[in-house]
């Protein structure tokens, strides 16, 4: 027992007559360290005063008859240990204390003081590492319960595999998102429910095999069902002692809701560039449409026209084979007249041209549409190989039926190799980067006031260049460009500098997003008053998942930052 | 490409110019008042416009608005100071493009939407004709 240890707490029970009362308070006296002595003469008081805190040791004196049985029975199996006092000849009393569960019994006798203290304090010692090994067993228990309790209600899936990539353990979400009963993945592969990304492997057997970590890695799930669930997952290595590896550990989320909502944010906000569009591409449709309107009613006109020549026509043939010259020479002149007074020399070239005219302008209206409902579809979710330049120019002619007015676009598209994509989501970045382009024009137009004749001078340049095992992509505009103190913060969700009810402030912050789901990088350069000009490269084929670091800082936000040094 | 002869003496046809940088859009427009009995000019720029306003003595201009460079009512603003006298009306398929302040302040008489009417077209084009006539 250490010297640190505090006071001795002991219950004796022992009638108050006997002599050896004032024997045993001496003997314990002489404990070597501070003793607390609480003297009771019944059962019930010692339960008392063991109940009532941290006793290390009762005496109890057999004196006391059938409430000695009471003490030893009270105190058999939580402690504190009892030492029974017997008298001479008591050898027999000493061996039913003992069966009853005494810890000691110490004579009556001569040595009585001698041998009391060192026999307390030896059951103290015995009691107080009991005592100890209980109370650190049951940290050991309440930390196992208190870890347990959170594996067990987290929010978050959790499953740890051996190094054969079999699991050990999982907890009830994980089991949630597989649709699996409780404990039915234990022991199974745990491949057998994880997709393999692009490079054939899970990322549990990347972390076995390479030791390699995963943060928020986007990856995919086969529910029983066999549905796939898009999950983000965290993957690290399991290391013994020496630091090998004998497992993993997997936390991941199911991301189902959040691609959900990722997609209906993508889709609404680029039905609110439509709606910004639809001034511009009504007015598109409706020149066309203008024409082809008037065209049909005045090539009805021409097909009345032409039709009355018909039946003079017809007239002229009748006349012909009556053989009556005078009738004949009658219908010769009546169609001729007819012919000269609808001018129908013109109407048959003029119908032909009306004609083309409006097949063009259907042709044009088409064209139109076409482009609106490609932009408007939704992403198949797959990765495409696809045509940047394409995807560029037919979001360009969307835009530009709004900006044609007062802009110059200028296009230069190079030989580029096609990139692994999602083409709806670079068509809502060219989008909102044209978008934004023409808003700044529109802007400086206005703070200049519309002065100066046939002043389209404003110009939105798009570019395309291969770059770096990639395409770039550039888009420059001639407008009031950005404040110095605005471009770093571009990129943020929200942020806008375009009146409420404008923008959703979203546009570039989701460009910015799509971006970097493609492993590419989008920079931007500006200048108040010089206008911007937006840089966008993309990788020729995706990496074959978002790492967790990129290797060259390519994932950074690196435009924003260093723009305005 | 038909045109009307002129009266060389009195102005017994009503001269208009039509302004659209849409050349299909003054092919139909043509078609349909072919037989109004108009001499019709055509200008594909507001510059080209003007230019007709200075040679010719016009009647009426019925002029798109979103045109590169200078509007509609642009335009239409510099008729009336130019000849005052001619009808001046608007045709546009951008049906927001034009506050009410600036077309009564230009004074158009009428806006025609894309697509438009024939017969209604027609008959703002007589309607506008009259009143400035008088």
């Amino acid at each position: 027992m250490g010297s640190s240890v505090s006071v001795v707490r002991i219950v004796v029970a022992q009638p108050g007559i006997l002599r050896e009362r004032s024997d045993t308070a001496v003997a314990l006296g002489h404990l070597g360290t501070d003793v607390a002595i609480d003297f009771v003469e019944t059962a019930a008081e010692c339960l008392c005063a063991t109940e009532e805190g941290e006793v290390d040791l009762v005496i109890a004196d057999h004196a006391l008859g059938d409430e000695v049985f009471e003490i030893l029975a009270a105190h058999r199996s939580s402690g504190p240990p009892v030492v029974i006092v017997a008298r001479r000849n008591g050898e027999e009393a000493a061996l039913d204390a003992f069966r009853r569960g005494a810890a000691d019994c110490i004579q009556v006798g001569p040595d009585y003081a001698d041998v009391l203290p060192v026999v307390a304090l030896e059951q103290v010692r015995r009691w107080r590492q009991v005592r100890e090994r209980g109370a650190s067993e049951r940290r050991i228990r309440e930390l196992q319960r208190y870890n347990e309790n959170i594996i067990q209600n987290m929010n978050s899936a959790l499953g740890v595999v051996d190094s054969a990539g079999r699991v050990t353990s999982a907890n009830p979400r994980a089991e949630e998102i597989l649709g699996v009963s409780p404990g039915a993945l234990l022991g199974r592969e745990a491949n057998s429910w994880l997709r393999a990304d692009e490079s054939g492997e899970s990322l549990i057997s990347r972390t076995l095999q390479g030791g390699l970590r995963f943060t928020g890695a986007e990856t995919a799930l086969t529910h029983k069902s066999g549905r796939i669930v898009p999950v983000g997952m965290s993957c690290s290595p399991l290391l013994d002692g020496d630091g090998s590896q004998f497992g993993a550990v997997a936390i991941f989320q199911d991301l189902t809701e959040v691609k959900l909502l990722e997609s209906q944010v993508l889709q609404s906000e680029k039905m609110a560039s439509i709606g910004e569009l639809a001034a511009g591409v009504a007015h598109e449709i409706n020149n066309p449409m203008g024409f082809i309107h008037a065209n049909l009613q005045q090539m009805s006109e021409y097909m009345n026209d032409l039709r009355s020549v018909w039946k003079k026509t017809l007239e002229l043939q009748e006349a012909a084979e009556s053989g009556d010259p005078d009738y004949l020479k009658q219908a010769v002149k009546s169609l001729r007249e007819l012919s000269s007074e609808l001018d129908i020399e013109f109407v048959y070239s003029d119908f032909s041209k009306a004609l083309r005219e409006s097949q063009e302008g259907s042709e044009r209206i088409r064209h139109i549409v076409q482009d609106l409902r490609d932009f408007s579809h939704r992403d198949t979710g797959e990765l495409l190989f696809s045509d940047i330049n394409q995807a560029l120019d037919s979001t360009a002619s969307i835009v530009w039926t709004m900006m044609k007015h007062t802009i110059v676009l200028e296009k230069e598209y190079g030989d580029i190799p096609q990139v692994r994509c999602y083409p709806m989501q670079l068509k809502q970045v060219f989008m909102n980067l044209l978008v934004n382009a023409y808003h700044a024009i529109e802007e400086k137009i206005g703070e200049l006031g519309d002065r100066g004749e046939g002043g389209a001078i404003e110009r939105v340049e798009i570019r395309t260049q291969r770059s770096r095992g990639g395409v770039c992509v550039s888009i420059r505009d001639t407008g009031v460009g950005i404040e110095a103190d605005d471009l770093t913060r571009i990129f943020d969700p929200f942020f806008t500098t375009k009146k409420v009810g404008a923008g959703t402030g979203l546009g570039l912050s989701m460009s910015y997003n799509i971006i970097q789901r493609h492993g590419g990088t989008i920079h931007v350069e500006s200048k108040r008053g010089e206008g911007s000009l937006f840089e966008v490269w993309l990788p020729e084929d995706r990496p074959d998942h978002p790492p967790d670091h990129p290797p060259d800082g390519r994932l950074r936000r690196q435009g924003a930052g260093d723009a305005d040094g | 490409m038909q045109m009307d002869d002129a009266d060389p003496r009195g102005r017994s046809k009503p001269t208009l110019l039509l302004v659209d940088d849409e050349e299909r859009i003054l092919s139909a427009l043509r078609r349909c008042l072919r037989r109004e009995g108009y001499e019709i000019l055509t200008a594909e720029s507001v510059t080209r416009a003007l230019q007709l306003l200075d040679e010719r003595r016009i009647d009426l201009v019925l002029s798109d608005h979103k045109m590169p460079g200078r509007s509609g009512v642009d335009l239409l603003r510099e008729v009336r100071r130019l000849q005052p006298n001619a009808g001046r009306l608007l045709i546009t398929g951008w049906s927001q493009a034009v506050s009410e302040s600036d077309l009564e302040a230009v004074g158009v008489s009428a806006v025609i939407a894309k697509p438009w009417d024939d017969a209604e077209l027609k008959q703002c084009l007589r309607d506008a004709l009259s009143a400035s006539a008088r």
